[in-house]
């Protein structure tokens, strides 16, 4: 692909994907042909940051993981009132790496 | 979070773990002082409103004695943890001893079912109603 559309879209979606895992995904989409452009372009990231402020205030009800996709994690935090609470707070930091992984394997299908 | 396998096992059999302590504990500060259990969670703690999940524990003990109607009274979501805390360990330590993935494989099918929305929002309702339950009966 175009290394300047790829260079506009890591840009404005930077925040979503680990800064190490920056530089290969840069590179393997400059590998790529144009003709997954127009799929990658409506590919719907996670935010890390609005993960992070729903594990902050509804962390206990495992809504964080369900917005991430981990579905199964998400009813294990439910049913036991956020793992008596240590989950929760275990998750506050955890969310936001969490969240740029799930991104990370969405793109994968693009990167390979 | 778990794409393998053995993550998936570790994080169960310790939920598990951690759930028998805890119920141990509960049953024997239960027994002692007629205390209630220690309050851990965080909404009920900040807030003062039960969350969906809150009784469990009480329903849990209430069924160990036998009382199939009190437990469901207290809380349904005890149902489905006792259910979980009795076959998991069975089912990973079956598979760890036949070198099998069936318990995971059967996580990840399940995990792909619930996430369409016909399924999923019958059950988001189901927690709602259960979670004002739980308000009404002041848990």
């Amino acid at each position: 692909m175009d290394a300047q559309k790829v260079d506009m879209f890591l840009m404005s979606n930077s925040k979503f994907f680990e800064s190490h895992q920056m530089n290969m995904i840069r590179e393997r989409l400059i590998a790529h042909d144009d003709s997954k452009w127009p799929m990658l372009s409506t590919i719907q990231f996670n935010d890390p940051t609005t993960s992070l402020i729903v594990s902050i205030l509804a962390g206990s009800l495992g809504i964080d993981r369900f917005i991430i996709g981990d579905s199964g994690l998400g009813i294990g935090k439910l049913l036991t009132c956020g793992g008596f609470g240590i989950w929760t707070i275990v998750d506050w930091f955890l969310i936001q790496k969490a969240t740029r992984e799930k991104n990370m394997s969405k793109i994968q299908q693009f990167l390979y | 979070m778990p794409h393998n396998r053995n993550k998936l096992y570790s994080i169960l059999l310790i939920a598990c773990i951690a759930g028998y302590i805890w119920l141990y504990y509960s049953i024997t500060s239960n027994v002692s002082g007629n205390n209630k259990t220690a309050e851990v969670c965080l909404i009920k703690h900040a807030t003062n409103i039960p969350c969906p999940s809150c009784g469990s524990t009480r329903s849990i003990i209430s069924l160990t004695k036998g009382n199939f109607v009190e437990a469901v009274n207290i809380n349904p979501i005890g149902y489905i943890v006792a259910f979980i805390m009795l076959i998991a360990p069975v089912w990973i330590i079956s598979d760890l001893i036949l070198k099998n993935n069936s318990l995971f494989r059967c996580y990840q099918i399940i995990e792909s079912h619930l996430k369409k929305p016909k399924y999923a929002i019958p059950l988001i309702l189901l927690v709602i109603i259960n979670w004002f339950w739980n308000i009404k009966k002041g848990l």
